[in-house]
């Protein structure tokens, strides 16, 4: 039993994709645009040649952000969406009847069809690859050349993600909404 | 906080830098495959998808690799894998891929082949190899071999040079970095290391490191406690993550650095201590700077950074206590490329920057003993002619472009009938692809041994299909100096298909030449003659090393468990064989974040090691050949564009590298087709939008390619990534996507390393 969620030192992040390429080869995400579970968004520097302002540009990883209370999972009709024992958000294919309400609800465009096992997919947090084999990181977070992820248990308060939680400043994406993301952005 | 777009549907519609592109997902084949929850083997091996090195954990369950995972025990990869690394199983998988040994049946080009067996292959170049060395009175140098791939390099030079005799081995040094490694050897005697970690003040010129990955250097600058500044004509990734970006005119780098020299010297902010110990001929180098008067002023007007801001740097940069010119490893841009990179390293060396943390380190590596094997004397072999006219050149690696101007010129002093190409992409590697063609055209033989039928593959006469480099295990290899390791590539899975590993080809190769190929040396060579005479046949081609296959009398497993128990033992190669990798400290070493291990204790880093070296300011034989034997700023350096025109430039995105990943299905899925960059204001006015097609023209060829208006280049220069516009069907993921850089770059070259320099093409462009 734990409570994962993920920190993002995402002023690191030289958009490089090795993430995306890891988390498709990790859980046999379809090739595609449209079919990332994880993807850096971000804004080139605003300024006219030879004057840019390199400080105005950004990178910004995003994917499901987890959310303690996941509009996602409040709008599924047939339950296929689910928190599972670590609260992470999970979908059973089994139960998913492909109506699209997730899509919508879901703030941050998590969301794609998975056309071979025709579910709603979304970020797993490795659940039923890396970590139902006992592996303690996500395949995005391994693999970072510039170390901008740490995955942990946010009910551990030894786990470094809480550890950083405490010591560095943070925000959460639209929190606006409520949505409680286990994601956090550290500034 | 800042304002960041974070949705994932505009950030497909809008951007193109980005360029993640929804291909035809519909009818493609599984490429990814979910792993098992299963436990399964972890085979350390080290990647091989650019020239950098990383070390993994192969996951392979039930003989496939189902996913690439980072090696936390090599100091070098700092426990991380790229795009391209964690897409390697593509190439390991990919059904365009190189399987049977094949004979060419049509034209050259044209990719018709029949397949063969192995022994059928062999012997239709053994015919044509005896044929050729008779004809040339064993002249072995008739036969040039080529090799653009780093780990067994030397092992093919043994093969092809030592065994077979010939001096005409090309590599890609000199369409890379030969400038540079010559410029530091030549000034203070060693190519060294750069301690990027151990930085905190850091210049870069040009050198990619967020978009071009190298480790540790990629991974360390974003955690050291530094300043960033750095130089580019381009607003690249790593300009982006900077503290300061300067852009910079193309190619005039040299007059940056040539001012902080100036600088550096008028106002006296050098190491004096540092330079009085170790320069030779300081006074020289001071008379002839203070002289010139390189002032701040002066390179404004050939960089256009505002005079200010070099005069803050140079200052910034002097009082730092370990700054750092970085020494990138990048393809050579412009006929001053050996000064610009010899001035770098003075810099460093004024700033006594060398041998300490934070500089150019001389550290320890661990040398490997090398394997022994007996070379034949081969009395008829003339030497190499790619080096004629250049001054320094790589003895190892020539020159291409002096080489190929002399074949298809007919000006080599000795036809080259014959070809050994090993991995390296000669039709799309080095500028005017037609030439390249041309001289291909001109051999009686081409043998490729390649993974993939890339457009020098569809040239070829015999294709042997090697194996990826995840299906064989490489011998052992020492890395870096200041943390210095040993690591090995085991192999994940056994080869597919009927590839074979390269020792295992030129194993069956050898076997086959050895003996008809002495004969025609019996029938040419009068020392060998008098050999056999005096001591008989068996003893003269026994004890005289004609036998080719001296080096493949073990496999590679044995060979490697020899040499590594001998040197370092049994625990050394256990570790090897069971972590990849070998390092003092492996045992101790501990994560200190998130992913980020401390390998060596500082204390026990080489940062200073004893040496007796001097930063030699002056180089005579540069003088003797006309050259500038201190770096100095030449008219003919001013490079002209004339009104209306482009001058272009090249690199690579970060999903690429070269056209080696060019077929990669994962990889191009996030880069299908290279863009033009231009000046978003000069596309405004010629009407050109993002995604519109663009005829590009230049004095030797045009090509098509899809145009990216940004603000992140300057009007008059164009950029465009290297490695692609494939011309090979038999690439389908890669054919007819973008363009080739090389199709349309004038084939110039330096003449201090017979460099081809990338940067010196003029343009035009219309907009279709």
């Amino acid at each position: 039993m734990a409570r994962y969620g993920m920190a993002l030192d995402y002023k690191n992040c030289i958009n490089c994709k090795a993430c995306e390429v890891a988390c498709k080869e990790e859980n046999g995400v379809e090739l595609g645009a449209e079919k990332h579970r994880i993807w850096v968004g971000g804004n080139d520097p605003k300024g006219e040649w030879p004057l840019l302002d390199i400080a105005s540009a950004a990178f910004l990883p995003s994917q499901c952000q987890q959310c303690e209370d996941a509009p996602c999972q409040e709008v599924c009709p047939t339950h296929a969406t689910y928190y599972d024992e670590n609260h992470v958000v999970r979908v059973d294919s089994e139960k998913c009847i492909l109506c699209s309400y997730c899509m919508n609800a879901c703030p941050y465009d998590a969301r794609y069809v998975d056309d071979r096992t025709m579910t709603v997919d979304k970020c797993t947090f490795c659940s039923d690859t890396r970590l139902a084999r006992g592996e303690t990181t996500t395949a995005c977070q391994n693999t970072c050349p510039t170390k901008v992820r740490t995955f942990g248990d946010l009910d551990d308060p030894n786990s470094e993600i809480s550890e950083l939680l405490r010591t560095r400043e943070h925000f959460s994406l639209k929190a606006h909404l409520g949505t409680n993301p286990k994601l956090f952005y550290l500034t | 906080m800042k304002k960041i777009e974070v949705s994932r549907r505009k950030f497909l519609q809008g951007s193109v830098s980005l360029c993640v592109y929804a291909s035809s997902a519909m009818a493609m084949p599984l490429a990814t495959t979910k792993t098992s929850k299963k436990n399964a083997e972890d085979v350390p091996y080290l990647c091989n998808m650019c020239r950098n090195k990383c070390a993994g954990f192969a996951r392979v369950e039930e003989n496939i690799i189902t996913k690439l995972n980072p090696n936390h025990y090599f100091p070098k990869s700092r426990n991380m894998l790229c795009p391209k690394g964690n897409a390697a199983i593509q190439a390991v998988y990919d059904k365009d891929r190189l399987k049977y040994p094949l004979i060419r049946m049509g034209k050259r080009g044209d990719g018709r082949y029949r397949r063969v067996t192995w022994d059928e292959a062999y012997e239709y170049i053994k015919d044509k190899l005896v044929k050729i060395i008779d004809e040339e009175k064993d002249n072995r140098s008739t036969v040039a071999y080529c090799n653009g791939e780093g780990f067994n390099k030397d092992e093919y030079i043994k093969f092809f040079g030592s065994k077979l005799g010939s001096a005409n081995f090309l590599d890609e040094g000199s369409i890379c970095l030969n400038t540079k490694l010559g410029a530091t050897q030549l000034t203070i005697g060693d190519v060294g290391e750069m301690d990027v970690a151990g930085s905190d003040y850091m210049i870069i010129s040009g050198a990619n490191r967020y978009e071009s990955l190298i480790t540790p250097d990629s991974v360390d600058m974003l955690h050291a406690k530094q300043k960033l500044v750095v130089l580019d004509p381009r607003c690249t990734m790593t300009a982006i993550k900077a503290d300061e970006y300067l852009p910079v005119n193309p190619g005039t780098d040299l007059a940056f650095c040539l001012s902080m020299i100036y600088i550096a010297i008028k106002d006296e902010l050098y190491d004096k201590a540092y330079v009085k110990t170790y320069f030779k001929d300081f006074d020289k180098l001071k008379k002839h700077i203070l002289s010139k008067k390189y002032t701040a002023k002066w390179a404004e007007s050939k960089t256009h950074i505002p005079a200010e801001r070099i005069k803050r740097i140079t200052k910034e940069f002097f009082a730092a206590s370990h700054p750092l010119y970085y020494l990138g490893r990048r393809s050579v841009w412009s006929q001053n490329d050996f000064q610009f990179r010899r001035a770098m390293v003075l810099i460093n060396a004024l700033a006594g920057s060398i041998n300490r943390k934070g500089g150019i380190i001389f550290g320890k590596p661990f040398h490997l003993h090398e394997e022994e094997i007996n070379e034949p004397l081969y009395s008829n072999t003339v030497d190499r002619f790619d080096l004629d006219g250049i001054v320094y050149g790589s003895q190892k690696g020539g020159s291409w472009l002096n080489f190929r101007e002399k074949i298809v010129t007919n000006t080599s002093p000795y036809p080259v009938k014959a070809m050994f190409i090993r991995k390296h992409n000669l039709m799309q590697n080095m500028p005017n692809i037609e030439k390249t063609k041309k001289m291909l055209n001109m051999m009686d033989l081409v043998v490729v041994l390649d993974t993939m039928p890339s457009d020098t593959a569809v040239m070829a006469d015999v294709i042997l299909p090697e194996c990826t480099f995840l299906e064989r295990e490489d011998m052992v290899v020492s890395f870096n100096r200041l943390e210095p390791s040993l690591a090995l590539r085991n192999q994940a899975i056994k080869p597919m298909y009927e590839s074979k590993s390269m020792q295992d080809i030129l194993k069956g190769l050898g076997k086959k030449l050895s003996v008809p190929l002495f004969k025609v040396s019996a029938k040419h060579d009068a020392d060998l003659q008098e050999s056999i005479k005096n001591y008989g046949k068996e003893k003269a081609f026994t004890e005289g090393g004609y036998n080719m296959t001296e080096l493949y009398k073990y496999d590679i497993t044995t060979r490697n468990k020899k040499l590594i128990t001998a040197q370092f033992g049994k625990k050394v190669y256990d570790s090897l064989k069971k972590r990849g990798v070998w390092h003092p400290y492996i045992d101790t070493q501990k994560e200190i974040f998130n992913n980020y291990y401390e390998y060596y204790p500082k204390e026990k880093r080489h940062y200073t090691v004893e040496r007796n070296y001097k930063v030699h300011c002056y180089l005579k034989k540069l003088e003797k050949h006309g050259f500038d034997p201190i770096p100095a700023w030449n008219d003919h350096y001013d490079f002209k564009v004339p009104k209306e025109a482009f001058r272009v430039i090249t690199g690579r995105y970060v999903t690429t590298t070269q056209s080696a990943t060019a077929n990669n299905e994962m990889l191009k899925d996030f880069q299908e087709e290279n863009y033009l960059w231009i000046n978003n204001d000069v596309a405004d006015s010629l009407g050109i939008k993002l995604g519109d097609s663009v005829a590009v023209m230049s004095s030797v060829s045009s090509i098509v390619i899809k145009a990216y208006p940004t603000n992140k280049i300057a009007p008059q220069v164009l950029w465009l990534s290297h490695g692609f516009g494939i011309h090979a069907r038999e690439m389908t993921h890669a054919f007819g996507k973008g363009a080739s850089d090389n199709m349309i770059l004038e084939d110039k070259f330096e003449k201090i390393y017979g460099c081809a320099t990338m940067h010196e093409t003029n343009v035009t462009i219309r907009k279709l």
